[in-house]
């Protein structure tokens, strides 16, 4: 079994004033030109899924010009159940989510029905950005494996919001009153999300090296992806590392007025064939990367849920040269429910159902 | 943006705790529909709260008179301090009837991110009555989120040298609940506070 979405309905959703669409259990290609539809489509389906677009932080620009929200429904089925989501996104204020007709109390629960995993060209920056685009995947994929754990993450920030407050008001001599106990609290949560992702940095490794192995055609092309975090604090026991290595950074502290201890410093080390892929690889072995993530993050979720979550591509292939999109295609062949968007015909996959999109509506088949 | 008196009640009611701009536009347009003698009752009650709640002396609890019920009850345990952020908290806790001893209202919970420092609590007036009163117990009550945890480890803190006895309330499942409901954290700290039996 897969979990999939079964079909989506889109109402004022970007470029999409009402649009239905009907996935199989597969491969499914969306297909058109730019600016007319397919990515809007891809992220409507995981908005359905997450409760939140993989492109946007803010739900403003979802909305479709001139309308007051946008509305999205849809089937989910997993675990051989089905959900029927219903989302009205509003460009301001709370949206309202539904499932089977009753309001949901937690947003977390839905998400956790289908984990679908949206690799999109933005993910370029992952492997050639700075590293808080790495540390936001890192994070990203701990919400998608365990979502109970979102709690550490949101936990973390405020702690360090509250802490880098209070070093950057203080103006008397000496620690500003109190700051003990904002340690305990960073190093409470701190230790918590170093732990989640360094699980999760774990987990996603050996698939995320495995698909890129695939990518550049085996063993004879020596090229291998490694995928390492890099915590700011490690030691055997977390918490005690962290309080020790705050109490020696504690002078820099005061002087720069900031934190300078805890997962807001991580990193994730990646490198193609050895050398740190953001300053060595080329942009196809970049591109290449960057998706490679995005499919160890599925197979992980996989491993985790003993089933494959659904995988949306947004045109994956035109970082990479003819024979590597042909090794893309073939690997992805036996995976549960696939949907990708490209810009023409020519790079259909094999045996993929067609839906071609123009303006905002769904063609034909 | 309107003008005049509108405006200022728009603002004035804006600036109180979950009030924000739209629904203190709402009240306000309410309030100026209602008859007069409502609107003046309103605003009487608003000045004789002012006037007439005063703080206890001893817990700075909302109290009619100089000291509070609970302080002026002879048969509480004088060497138990319950504390806690604010005075609705104190009446939580008073409605378990657990807390034989006697309250501490901090006035909130330490929030750099508010303006709220050690100094715009109570923390000085629990040391001293700690000290004066020969106090066995303190019982941190503060809210189990980022920002009490920190106060009751603050607090924790100064308290150590007064060599009191200093604990804090356990965090836990609710009674009543199903197990499958809990979400993870409070699952995790139910797991780690659990009991023999």
């Amino acid at each position: 079994m897969a979990a999939r979405v079964t079909w989506v309905e889109a109402r004022d959703f970007r470029n999409h004033p009402g649009t239905r669409l009907d996935l199989g259990e597969g491969l499914t290609a969306v297909v058109g030109p730019n600016g007319e539809g397919k990515t809007n489509l891809l992220e409507a389906i995981f908005y359905l899924c997450a409760l939140e677009s993989p492109r946007v932080a803010s739900d403003e620009p979802l909305v479709r010009r001139g309308a007051a929200a946008a509305y999205l429904r849809g089937e989910l089925e997993a675990s051989g159940a089905t959900a029927l989501v219903e989302v009205e996104i509003r460009p301001s204020g709370a949206n309202r989510v539904q499932v089977n007709r009753s309001p949901v109390r937690r947003r977390r629960d839905v998400r956790r029905i289908v984990r679908a995993v949206f690799a999109g060209p933005d993910d370029l920056e992952i492997v050639a950005g700075e590293p808080g685009a790495r540390r936001r995947f890192l994070d990203e994929a701990v919400r998608i494996l365990w979502p109970a754990r979102e709690g550490v993450i949101t936990a973390y920030d405020r702690a360090l919001r509250q802490r880098n407050r209070l070093l950057k008001d203080w103006d008397g001599w000496g620690t500003p009153r109190g700051l003990e106990a904002w340690d305990g609290e960073l190093a409470a949560h701190g230790a918590a999300l170093t732990a989640a992702r360094s699980e999760a940095a774990g987990r996603i490794a050996i698939p995320a090296a495995r698909a890129f192995e695939a990518l550049s055609g085996g063993p004879s092309e020596p090229l291998t992806l490694t995928v390492e975090y890099r915590p700011s604090v490690s030691g055997d026991s977390l918490e005690a590392a962290f309080l020790a290595r705050l109490d020696e950074r504690r002078g820099d502290e005061l002087v720069r007025r900031t934190t300078l201890v805890g997962p807001h410093r991580d990193d994730l080390a990646l490198a193609v064939a050895g050398l740190s892929a953001r300053g060595f690889a080329s942009h196809g072995e970049a591109s290449g990367a960057a998706l490679c993530l995005r499919l160890g993050l599925a197979s992980a979720v996989r491993e985790e849920l003993g089933e494959p979550p659904p995988i949306l591509l947004d045109d994956p292939f035109s970082g990479l040269d003819p024979a590597r999109r042909r090794r893309v295609a073939e690997s992805l062949g036996s995976w549960g429910q696939l949907v990708i968007a490209v810009p023409d015909e020519a790079q259909v996959p094999e045996g993929a159902e067609v839906v071609r999109v123009r303006g905002g509506a769904v063609v034909g088949g | 943006m309107f003008e005049g008196p509108i405006q200022d009640l728009i603002d004035e009611l804006s600036r109180l705790p979950g009030i924000g701009p739209k629904s203190a536009q709402r009240l306000a347009f309410h309030l100026v529909k209602v008859p007069a003698d409502e609107a003046r009752r309103l605003a009487g009650a608003i000045v004789a709260a002012k006037e007439k709640v005063r703080f206890c002396r001893e817990c700075f609890a909302v109290s009619e008179g100089d000291l509070c019920r609970v302080c002026r009850d002879p048969g509480r345990d004088p060497s138990v301090i319950c504390v806690v952020e604010e005075s609705k908290d104190q009446a939580a806790v008073e409605k378990a009837g657990v807390v034989k001893g006697r309250y501490h209202v901090l006035g909130g919970a330490i929030s750099p991110l508010e303006g709220i420092g050690p100094d715009d609590l109570r923390v000085q007036e629990l040391l001293d009555r700690v000290a004066r009163d020969g106090v066995a117990e303190v019982i941190l009550a503060t809210n189990p989120n980022l920002e009490g945890n920190a106060t009751a480890m603050y607090v924790a803190g100064l308290l150590k040298p007064l060599r009191v006895r200093v604990t804090r309330l356990a965090s836990g499942l609710p009674v009543g609940g199903d197990l499958e409901y809990a979400d993870e954290v409070t699952l995790g700290q139910a797991l780690e506070g659990r009991r023999e039996m």
